[in-house]
């Protein structure tokens, strides 16, 4: 058994080729006991096979896969009691109906609890009486997510859980993984929704072309991003000033706009002040300007 | 904008993408008539050859519910018209079949269909796009044939006529399908109506042949029609007008039919089932996903059983009529008993065949649940690998063997019932004893699967290359070595009194090495 102090998902220098693609390409990932972990990045950067490589799925072609302290290769059957999954895309059995792949789902993993199932089946709204073929992809996606939250797992992976869900079930889900994470259990949440991961996460890792560009919390991110500065002018700076220096400063008449580095927030307050301003803004990054800036680096390269 | 607005790009784009799919089709069905054109003079160059070709037909007429009767052995197209006139017809309806599903039905459940019919579509475009490639497949499969044959030294007339026979097959049975594809759920079940409507016409169509039934019997299928085209003897065309006139029947009620469906569903509305799935488990769930292909396959062997079991009484009768074998019967050289038998097992080979498509179809559907992102959630469970490939590998191996026994116990009693000369134990004997030839073609599609599905054709392969070396092996007279490959040929007949079993467990072997190579290829391979 894992102690308590060892990371959940342990993940270092990840390498995994399609051919002569590398999908995943020296990729590092720590997720500790406990917390939700959001995983970003732009379509296509790997985070789905990064998901597929911890379940054991997929066979990792160089680096090291730890999780819950065991080999997902190997150790399928012992790893795989202790987490549930939700696929981003669930494809379900036509025939079935969605109450019997609950169960068949929570089987498979030793055993659901009948409370959890019924209150999740009310929570979402599902009709487990319906087949396969009739469900909606908001409605399959529900099918997953009651299977998977109504076990009794420590570990829950999630990719992109609630796409084709509506707001109002998106908000379900965001309160009952809120409850998940009250009782311990960990989360590894990939999403492109950034409203949930800002509620939900403790840390998040950005992914870019294979590999994690970014980790920390939101905070740590936050103040690793330049802030934004806006003031109204009472004088105008001269043209040398140090306060027209850098690229993303701008004078619109007596409206002055820059983003700056955290440790350059000082140094310019001290310059507007001698410039006499007024109505100051000082806004840290927000979390879409920090992934756009990743995705958007990301369709330059 | 009418109902066929949009219908020309849409054949473009649609003719572009499946040609892939399309083209083996039309290159091996014209193989099949080149190649017995070819065959013909290499194998029987002489007169007494193909006399002795004659009677050895005429002896055993479960030949003739393969391929029909023999009309004229004695020239390369009376011959190539027997060897690939309703098997070539056969093939040429399956591809119709599947085309129009994959190309309507098949896109309804992959969601595909939705963008197109959003775009600029006629209601009827998609519809009418999919069988209109069928009628350019069929088509060109005439075309391709006909100077494929003739290139090769087949007499003009006679090929043209063939051709013509697998051009109106497939446009008969992409009529069929466009109209399977109004009546199923989806496209596994629109496919499955019609190969069943094909298999029931084909075997109907057998029966007919080699029962000795009154000529006017062969015009009762639309099979039969083909053959009255009589390439190579009467060479008579009209046949062909009443299949023309049945496809085109049959896709005007395609139309009517499809102008009444709603989007993605059936006519027959799915209801509501049960909310819970107690005792469920990957073991329920490979036998749940395949209990309607199990209950339809083993009705359809149950079915074969009586037809063949019929047969097989009235084999003495129908072989008497031939000259030769009359003579070597009233010599005492070959005794009635002998040929029943003989035909008996070579209907046990042609169902064990059968149930080799069963098996195999099994073990492709359990990769089709992989690609449908399936059998990712249930690895994802706690499930060993070697249990999902397990759970999917005794179904592929009972199921074949429970068909096996199903139709040879029905042909036993069914011929027992009639001649008190046949043992309904023993036919049921020398059907089980037929499994372990067909488990080896199982396993080697399970082995394809398991190590390596790219290349899962194998599996299919190994099923074609038996039915040509089992079936046709012995009338071509190709050597014992090439003869031998065929798994169904070490299975003994259980009357002799001294059956010899060390092939079936050589056969036997092999297959407990392409089971290995499943389990341990499956385990070591990425999936999804």
């Amino acid at each position: 058994m894992s102690n308590q102090t060892q990371p959940v998902v342990d993940v270092r220098g990840l390498v995994k080729r399609f051919g002569a693609f590398r999908a995943l390409d020296g990729l590092d990932l720590t997720v500790r006991r406990g917390e939700v972990h959001g995983f970003l990045g732009p379509n296509g950067a790997g985070k789905s096979t990064t998901i597929r490589v911890l379940l054991g799925l997929l066979r990792a072609d160089g680096g090291e896969v730890a999780l819950l302290g065991g080999d997902p290769w190997r150790d399928v059957v012992e790893l795989h009691r202790r987490l549930a999954y939700v696929p981003g895309d669930v494809s379900l059995w036509p025939g079935l109906t969605g109450g019997q792949a609950i169960d068949l789902l929570g089987k498979l993993r030793g055993g659901l609890d009948e409370r959890r199932r019924e209150h999740l089946l009310e929570r979402f709204e599902l009709d487990p009486t319906k087949r396969g073929r009739q469900y909606s992809k908001g409605n399959r996606q529900k099918v997953a997510l009651v299977a998977a939250l109504s076990s009794d797992v420590e570990l829950l992976l999630l990719d992109e859980p609630t796409s084709g869900l509506d707001p109002l079930m998106e908000a379900v889900f965001t309160e009952e993984i809120a409850a998940e994470k009250t009782k311990g259990r960990t989360v590894l949440l990939s999403s492109h929704i950034l409203s949930e991961v800002e509620t939900l996460a403790d840390r998040v890792s950005i992914i870019r072309e294979g590999r994690v560009v970014q980790t920390g919390t939101l905070e740590e991110l936050r103040s690793q991003s330049r802030v934004t500065v806006t003031a109204l002018l009472g004088r105008r700076p001269d043209p040398g000033s140090a306060l027209l220096d850098g690229p993303d400063t701008r004078l619109d008449g007596d409206r002055y706009t820059a983003a700056v580095e955290p440790d350059e927030v000082n140094a310019i307050m001290a310059e507007l002040v001698r410039h006499d301003m007024s109505a100051l803004t000082v806004t840290p990054a927000s979390l879409e300007d920090l992934f756009l800036r990743h995705y958007d680096d990301a369709a330059v390269s | 904008m009418s109902s066929f607005t949009g219908v020309r790009p849409l054949l473009k784009v649609s003719l572009h993408q499946d040609a892939r799919n399309i083209g083996p089709w039309v290159v091996l069905i014209s193989v099949l008539s080149v190649s017995s054109i070819l065959a013909y003079a290499w194998v029987f160059p002489d007169p007494e050859d193909r006399l002795a070709l004659s009677t050895r037909l005429s002896a055993n007429p479960a030949l003739a519910l393969v391929f029909g009767p023999p009309r004229d052995l004695m020239t390369s197209d009376g011959f190539n018209s027997w060897r690939a006139g309703v098997l070539g017809a056969f093939f040429a309806a399956l591809m119709a079949i599947f085309i129009v599903v994959r190309n309507s039905r098949a896109h309804e459940d992959s969601g595909q269909a939705e963008l197109l019919a959003s775009g600029v579509l006629g209601r009827q475009a998609r519809l009418t796009v999919a069988v209109l490639m069928a009628t350019v497949a069929s088509v060109a499969l005439g075309v391709v044939s006909f100077v494929a044959t003739v290139s090769v030294g087949g007499a003009a007339l006679p090929t043209l006529l063939l051709s013509s026979t697998y051009a109106a097959s497939g446009l008969m049975f992409a009529g069929v399908a466009a109209v399977a594809v109004q009546l199923g759920s989806d496209a596994r079940a629109a496919n499955s109506l019609a190969v069943a409507a094909l298999g029931i016409l084909y075997v109907a169509r057998g029966y007919v042949d080699s029962s000795g039934a009154p000529e006017w019997a062969a015009w009762l299928t639309p099979i039969g029609w083909l053959q009255e085209t009589r390439p190579a003897t009467q060479n008579d065309p009209w046949p062909l007008l009443l299949a023309l006139g049945l496809a085109v029947g049959l896709v005007g009620v395609a139309f009517a039919l499809h102008a009444r469906r709603d989007y993605g569903m059936g006519l027959i509305p799915p209801r509501p089932g049960p909310a819970r799935g107690t005792g469920a488990n990957i073991w329920w769930l490979s036998f749940r996903l395949n209990r309607g292909s199990l209950v339809s396959w083993l009705v359809a062997f149950a079915g074969l059983g009586v037809v063949f079991g019929y047969l097989a009484t009235s084999i003495g009768e129908v072989v008497a009529d031939d000259p030769g074998i009359a003579r070597l019967l009233a010599a005492g050289v070959v005794a009635e008993a002998d040929l029943e038998f003989a035909f008996l097992m070579t209907v046990l080979q042609l169902v064990g065949i059968i149930a080799a498509v069963f098996g195999v179809g099994v073990v492709m559907r359990m990769y089709a649940e992989e690609t449908d992102y399936r059998a990712e959630p249930l690895l994802a469970g706690a499930v060993r690998r070697r249990t999902y490939l397990a759970s999917n590998a005794v179904i592929a191996f009972l199921a074949p063997g429970v068909a096996m026994l199903v139709g040879g116990s029905v042909i036993g009693l069914v011929a027992a019932s009639v001649k008190d000369t046949i043992s309904a134990v023993d036919v049921a004997f020398q059907a089980v004893a037929t499994v372990p030839a067909v488990w080896t073609l199982v396993a080697l599609a399970l082995a394809a699967v398991g190590a390596h599905p790219a290349k899962r054709v194998v599996g299919w392969l190994g099923v074609v290359a038996t039915f040509g070396l089992t079936i046709l092996g012995p009338t071509f007279d190709l050597p014992d070595w090439a003869l031998d490959i065929s798994p169904l040929r070490h299975v003994p007949p259980v009357v002799l009194p001294d059956p010899d079993w060390s092939g079936l467990g050589w056969v036997s072997l092999v297959t407990l090495f392409l089971v290995l190579v499943a389990f341990a290829g499956f385990r070591r391979r990425d999936v999804g």
